[in-house]
């Protein structure tokens, strides 16, 4: 492997004049889950929105396979394969949940939904209703189901369980793993050290902006992240 | 510069250069002031406007120009408000200096420019009118209300049976003049009135007044609307079948508002009017043949408002060359009878009016066919304004 | 009988031709928030249109895709040099549009001159419905419009580019990520509203007056169809054209001219006091 799936170099990004986020160092590998976790308002949507291409870097660089995709928009980021959720307004509200599913792809077809629709089944029965019309954690499995058939190489998932029973966050962890083993790179910002302890290889904890601590999915990671996350 | 300014400097050139002859070259030239609409709903007027007086400058200038001196026009907007037409006479009066104005545009313009003159230029008002006014210096060729309805509605009434009449028109001056005149025409054949309504020159839905015609039962509406109100009106009434219930006459519809119309939409539409494209008296025979030699088939149409721009440079040659001058003392005391030329045949002014031919003519398609004519009606104006 | 036939049928037309004319400036707003106050200049392109294709002595259909054309490319024009850079800035673009009404009106003052113009209908003459004559061409045009509304509806809730559409309307940033290249869609609808003005303008121009300052008119109108009907919708669109149209109609037939202008104007204040959001609101 010469490049990873996705790099970012020492970059800063933030609102303005204010900078939110400060020498980030990162890679993702294909077929590997990272997990970005911390406290609220640490910079970790920040991050999301950064790499995928909502925020433009103020310094540093970012790649994927190498290529520099600093100057993309999102919607071209996600042409050459990077899917995105977003944490908030996750779904096209007045569209329905079949429009949600399908509008980005050429053919209209649900086929590739029919492993998520099995694990999902509100989902499939819920098709022709439009997506205001369901509850939080809903709407977040409609996204994450939307981010898991797209296609892409690296996913994107910001906080895919807010709201979500606990069920189903298995479900979920299951599906990133099984997308890791087909040769994605995925991106998790989470909270719920259940989905962290189900699905990752790694974990990124960052508070006030910067990498405070980086650690292997395994027996102590619980335990390190929840020292790390104390005040 | 725009372009129609540009023609309009083109044809100048053309018209100048024909005639350029060392003989006229001393001496400034006569330049005569003309106010016509360019802009607005009586914006339909002006293309033949400026064919016309182009043709008579050359005229004029060709048979040794007035008072031994070359002819000039100049040009004035008067299509939109009142305030705008005395800005422009005010340009070609002081800036400008022009030895006279000629005017073709409406009635609240006239009174406003009039006004603004205090009789300090001579002023010839050439296009139909509602008569019942007089301003020193101010000579008026057009026809009133008296010399286009007095003659019209009895004959219309008497071949139709006319009794109920709805008036519709523009509001202003010359549509309300016209109505009070009509009124007592319609009364002395045993008319009634059904109807009256006053119009904004912006107005281009009738809806409403189709219906209130249609609902009145008129069978006949007198037509004082302008230009491009004119065909708005006459289009939907016909579309609207109106025609079958009633005849139209409108005292200034002339062959560009009627082209507008369309042949669609003429049936039963009469028009009352001292001279028409269609007229066949050897003056007019002779006006329309040098006309479209001059300009070819294509030119603009001819019509009663272009018709008198020729007629107004025509009036002012003969007013001068009676005077021998073209001071306004000098012309004013020469102007009482003095007759001149035109396409309407020999036309005498009198006490700033001028007495004329009427004809009645009725669209058939998209021209007019003469159906009548009224012998040397006479203007019928007693001053009102003092 | 016959009176109610005819009165019954101006109403619907009061009703159809606002919608058609607001058509163009409701896409752009409703779509791009952006209030576009350049809508009337584009109505009077496309009626110019008509006016010169006739006086060319073409026929007049040919008149609809040149005057679509014409206004969809001044739209693209404006979208490419001056709105792109404000959208979201709702005060800008309105100074811009307005700027740009100003220019366009001084063009069509150079290209046409500033009398009044008109176009002969292409179908003259009435049709007779049950005893009353009402102008063909009218009803010709009333049943284009429907069914050209009822498309366009259809084609804005059912067709893969009207769903990327409304997803766009309704999350642009999510649009953005799940691959839609907002900024072009954006152009395309603007350009759609351009030329919906254009054609309006084209259709309405055997029944109005042409002249260089009629997009004021229009304009005008298409506002208070906006504030009655909501922001944003073809359903508002209707429902306005419905109350303003309808409400001109009818208070014109009793009042007169003047009265049915008052009681518009009426109606609008009533709304922006009391329903700001209109009868159709978006959210």
């Amino acid at each position: 492997m010469s490049e990873p799936l996705l790099k970012l170099d020492r970059i800063s990004t933030g609102y303005g004049d204010l900078t939110v986020l400060r020498d980030i160092f990162l890679t993702v590998a294909a077929g590997e889950v990272l997990c970005i976790t911390g406290r609220n308002g640490v910079g970790k949507t920040t991050l999301m929105r950064l790499i995928s291409g909502v925020l433009p870097p103020q310094s540093g660089s970012i790649a994927m396979n190498g290529q520099d995709i600093a100057p993309l928009e999102p919607h071209a980021r996600q042409h050459i394969g990077l899917s995105y959720a977003p944490q908030d307004s996750v779904t096209f509200a007045p569209l329905t949940l079949r429009e949600n599913l399908t509008l980005h792809h050429k053919d209209h077809s649900l086929d590739r939904y029919q492993g998520l629709f099995r694990r999902f089944p509100r989902i499939e029965e819920r098709l022709g209703q439009v997506a205001g019309t369901l509850s939080g954690g809903e709407r977040k499995i409609l996204a994450f189901c939307r981010v898991m058939a797209e296609g892409g190489s690296l996913l994107c998932l910001d906080e895919p369980t807010e709201g979500v029973q606990p069920e189903n966050i298995s479900h979920m962890a299951e599906e990133i793993r099984a997308a890791a083993e087909a040769g994605r790179g995925i991106v998790v910002v989470e909270q719920n050290l259940s989905l962290i302890e189900q699905a990752a290889d790694r974990v990124i904890v960052i508070d006030h902006g910067e990498i405070v601590h980086q650690t292997r999915n395994g027996p102590d990671m619980r335990a390190e992240i929840l020292e790390k996350l104390k005040v | 510069m725009d372009r129609r300014n540009f023609l309009k400097t083109t044809i100048g050139a053309l018209a100048a250069s024909q005639i350029a002859s060392p003989t006229w070259a001393q001496g400034k030239p006569l330049k005569l002031g003309f106010l016509i609409p360019k802009s607005g709903p009586a914006g339909i007027f002006g293309p033949s406007s400026e064919t016309t007086t182009a043709m008579a400058i050359e005229e004029i200038n060709a048979s040794g120009g007035i008072l031994g001196r070359q002819v000039e026009a100049l040009f004035g907007d008067a299509g939109g408000a009142p305030s705008d037409t005395v800005q422009a006479a005010q340009r070609l009066w002081r800036r400008d200096g022009v030895d006279a104005l000629i005017g073709q545009h409406d009635s609240a313009s006239r009174e406003a420019v009039a006004a603004m003159l205090r009789g300090q230029l001579t002023y010839v008002y050439t296009p139909v009118n509602e008569g019942g006014y007089c301003h020193t210096n101010t000579y008026s060729l057009g026809e009133t209300p008296d010399q286009q309805l007095a003659p019209v509605i009895p004959y219309l009434a008497k071949e139709h049976g006319l009794k109920k009449w709805y008036l519709i028109g523009n509001d202003y001056v010359w549509p309300r003049g016209t109505n009070a005149a009509a009124k007592t025409y319609i009364a002395e054949t045993g008319g009634e009135i059904v109807g009256e309504e006053y119009h904004p020159f912006t107005v281009d839905n009738f809806d409403t007044s189709l219906t209130r015609i249609r609902e009145s039962g008129a069978d006949a509406v007198l037509i004082t609307l302008v230009g491009g109100a004119s065909v708005t009106f006459n289009r939907a009434f016909a579309s609207f079948g109106l025609d079958k219930q009633a005849i139209r006459l409108g005292t200034l519809i002339e062959e560009n508002t009627l082209a507008g119309i369309g042949e669609a939409n003429s049936n039963r539409m009469y028009s009352t009017a001292g001279y028409f494209d269609a007229l066949d008296t050897p003056a007019a025979l002779a006006f329309r043949k040098t006309y479209y030699d001059r300009f070819g088939a294509d030119a603009p149409v001819l019509n009663t408002l272009g018709e008198g721009c020729y007629e107004g440079a025509m009036a002012l040659r003969a007013m001068f060359e009676a005077a021998g001058s073209t001071e306004t003392d000098a012309v004013a005391a020469a102007a009482n009878g003095v007759s001149y030329t035109g396409p309407r045949g020999t036309t005498t002014l009198s006490e700033g009016f001028a007495a004329s031919d009427i004809y009645l003519a009725t669209a058939k398609g998209a021209v007019f066919e003469i159906v009548q004519r009224f012998e040397k009606v006479a203007p019928g104006n007693a001053c009102t304004n003092g | 009988m016959q009176e109610a036939i005819v009165f019954s049928l101006n109403v619907s037309y009061g009703i159809i031709s606002l919608a058609l004319l607001v058509l163009g400036l409701a896409i752009i707003f409703g779509l791009l928030g952006v209030l576009n106050m350049a809508h009337g200049e584009l109505v009077a392109i496309g009626a110019y249109t008509a006016w010169a294709v006739q006086s060319a002595g073409l026929p007049l259909l040919l008149a609809l895709p040149v005057a679509a054309v014409a206004a969809g490319a001044i739209g693209w024009l404006m979208e490419i040099t001056i709105i792109r850079h404000l959208y979201r800035r709702p005060f800008d673009t309105l100074l811009a549009t307005w700027g740009i009404s100003i220019l366009l009106r001084e063009a069509i003052k150079l290209c046409f001159g500033l009398e009044y113009k008109s176009v002969i209908e292409p179908v003259g003459g009435s049709i007779t419905i049950l005893g009353a004559d009402y102008p063909t061409y009218r009803i010709w045009l009333m049943v284009a419009v429907v069914l050209g509304f009822v498309g366009l509806f259809l084609w804005y809730r059912r067709s893969h580019a009207g769903t990327r559409v409304r997803a766009m309307v309704a999350n642009p940033m999510l649009a953005s990520a799940v691959g839609i290249e907002t900024a072009k869609l954006a152009r395309r609808a603007f350009v759609l509203g351009a030329a919906s003005a254009g054609l309006a303008g084209c259709l309405m121009a055997p029944l109005i007056r042409i002249d260089p300052y009629m997009g004021v008119d229009y304009l005008l109108s298409s506002f208070f169809v906006l504030v009655v009907g909501g922001l944003g919708s073809l359903q508002g669109v209707f429902i306005g054209s419905g109350v303003i149209g309808g409400a001109e109609t009818a208070a014109s037939t009793i009042l007169g001219g003047t009265g049915g202008y008052v009681t518009v104007l009426v109606i609008s204040i009533l709304f922006l006091w009391l329903k700001p959001g209109g009868l159709y609101a978006r959210r």
